[in-house]
């Protein structure tokens, strides 16, 4: 890989990992860097194992081999505390939860922070806010619509000021105005420092980021490219990811469109 | 909120201030024993058990994600009750409570130990932790049944008085020996509030959010299992407050630990010392276990619940 001509802050930097999940291999020396300022988009069939690689950056999938810093500090060697300072985890799937209403769901995402009740509040409703979802604050998250419940979880993502986001998914549920949304608030969170990496099925929703993106294409647990959006081979190498024949439309403003086709 | 919870105290403190003087007291000193030495404790003990028991299902269902987990639905108060027993077996349950209750603790923290590492080692679905709770509840309570068979009849007859969950006492020992172990049960469950709503939402994603799972799980599960245990210990198995009251004050005050906690604790209180009035009050001179009316209450309630989850 070139090395940038300024170099931003590695937010994590994962080493060769490997990983068995129930007797199968799911990730075989899988290398990856993630940067502040860069949106980076996991690309991949289903079992590939975006979402293991996503435990593993948090330590939630106990590694074979390899290692993962964050921040510079190995992951093995961080506490609780100190790994949700650096990296924060929006899970593919929402929770089933009842009780609770949207700020009180946001308000779990704060817990690293030591501050009193106000504070905490405060800085829950704010996240919600930025999400475009404040006047869910008081309602019960089981009432929710799943567009509504998935940005409320955003909007604890966000709670957690965390350096990394790692996001499973996160566009399900939402209808596609909501996922445009969503992807220009990721380009923001990014171009304000943030490093995000983001498992996807549709890399179109991409260029809404504005941001300087990288696509990563995982197959049976191996890296198998890792490309700027702007690659111009990009289109092909997701087509054999995903065993489809995938034609570039390029629109007015130089974002491209992938067409998808079944395979001869 | 805060004022609802208030509210909840001061039902607490009516009931405490009254509970003593229902059913009028005989004339003289003889009242005056009555009031002190007989009703006083009791109503004390009952306020004590209640608390601690409606507290420990709040946090059990909290902590298994399940309106249904209780410590009688995780093996707790049967893990208590067997060592409750063991210690009439071996004779130090007469005579030193703070034996029975070391005893009651061991079994009630083993039975809570193995419930709570099948729910934390298997990727278990939530409702399977229930199940693996059943399953403890009946292994221990099989060892129970097995330890009577072989016991003498003098802890036997210790036991079995002790065995349907019952109030009744002279003199304020039993409070002494309650008020520190439910005071420090409940501190350590109250002071977890905040992990404790971050685990309602998931264990892997409360653990990315910096919450240390395992730390979390073993204080409020052994916190609670020693409320519990010395609960079991002094009155017997009494049912269904731990499932009953905190479900019944999620319905006021949503499910956040914040207000769960405390609410529960405090209208577990009130409700076992009514509870108890009932079974005072219901049979002129006669006394009726306390377990009876918890368990005459609670078994509709419970069946209204299952059906309301599953529509």
């Amino acid at each position: 890989m070139s090395t940038p001509a300024r170099p931003s802050a590695l937010a994590a930097h994962a080493r060769a990992l490997s990983a068995r999940l129930g007797g199968q291999q799911v990730l075989c020396g899988v290398s990856l860097e993630l940067r502040a300022g860069e949106l980076c988009a996991l690309v991949g069939c289903n079992g590939s194992g975006k979402s293991t690689l996503l435990g593993a950056l948090t330590g939630r999938v106990p590694l074979q081999g390899g290692e993962v810093t964050l921040g510079g500090s190995p992951l093995a060697a961080l506490g609780a505390r100190a790994r949700a300072a650096r990296v924060a985890w929006l899970p593919q799937h929402p929770p089933s939860v009842e009780g609770l209403t949207a700020v009180e769901v946001v308000e779990t995402g704060r817990f690293r922070f030591a501050e009193g009740k106000e504070a905490l509040r405060r800085e829950a409703l704010r996240a919600l806010e930025r999400v475009g979802v404040a006047p869910l604050a008081q309602r019960r998250f089981e009432q929710l619509s799943g567009g509504e419940r998935q940005r409320v979880l955003v909007a604890s993502l966000l709670a957690q000021q965390a350096p990394l986001l790692l996001v499973d998914e996160a566009a399900n549920h939402l209808d596609p105005a909501q996922q445009l949304e969503l992807y220009a608030l990721f380009g923001e969170l990014v171009r304000e420092g943030l490093a995000i990496l983001s498992v996807t099925h549709d890399p179109s929703l991409l260029h809404f980021s504005d941001a300087p993106t990288r696509v990563c294409g995982l197959q049976a647990g191996r890296l198998q490219f890792d490309l700027p959006l702007t690659d111009p081979a990009l289109g092909q190498h997701l087509g054999l990811l995903y065993g489809v024949r995938v034609e570039s439309l390029v629109r007015a403003g130089g974002r491209p469109l992938w067409a998808l086709e079944r395979l001869p | 909120m805060t004022a609802r919870l208030g509210l909840l105290g001061l039902l607490l403190a009516v009931s405490l201030a009254l509970a003593p003087f229902a059913g009028g007291l005989p004339a003289g000193d003889a009242g005056d024993f009555v009031l002190v030495q007989l009703r006083l404790p009791r109503v004390l003990v009952g306020a004590l058990v209640g608390c601690t028991l409606a507290l420990a299902g709040a946090s059990f269902q909290t902590i298994f994600r399940n309106p249904l987990a209780t410590p009688s639905t995780a093996g707790t108060t049967a893990g208590a009750a067997l060592g409750a027993l063991s210690a009439f077996a071996f004779g130090v349950g007469q005579e030193h409570p703070w034996g029975l209750v070391g005893f009651a603790f061991l079994g009630a923290a083993l039975a809570s130990a193995l419930t709570g590492a099948a729910a934390a080692r298997g990727r278990l679905r939530d409702d399977d932790v229930l199940l693996v709770g059943i399953a403890v509840t009946l292994a221990v309570s099989a060892l129970t049944t097995g330890l009577q068979a072989a016991a003498d009849e003098g802890a036997l007859a210790a036991a079995a008085r002790w065995s349907l969950g019952r109030l009744p006492q002279v003199g304020f020992e039993g409070v002494l020996l309650l008020a520190p172990l439910v005071a420090l049960s409940a501190a350590v469950q109250l002071a977890h509030a905040r992990p404790l709503t971050a685990l309602l939402l998931g264990e892997e994603r409360a653990s990315s959010q910096g919450v240390a799972v395992s730390r979390v799980r073993v204080l409020v599960l052994g916190g609670a299992a020693l409320g519990v245990a010395a609960a079991v210990a002094w009155c017997g198995p009494i049912a269904f407050v731990g499932l009953l009251v905190p479900n019944a004050v999620r319905l006021g005050f949503g499910g956040a630990p914040r207000l769960l906690l405390p609410a529960s604790a405090l209208a577990g209180a009130s409700f076992l010392v009514g509870c108890d009035l009932l079974a005072r009050l219901a049979l002129p001179g006669r006394e009726l276990p306390v377990g009876v009316i918890t368990a005459a209450l609670g078994a509709p309630a419970l069946v209204a619940l299952i059906v309301r989850r599953r529509r």
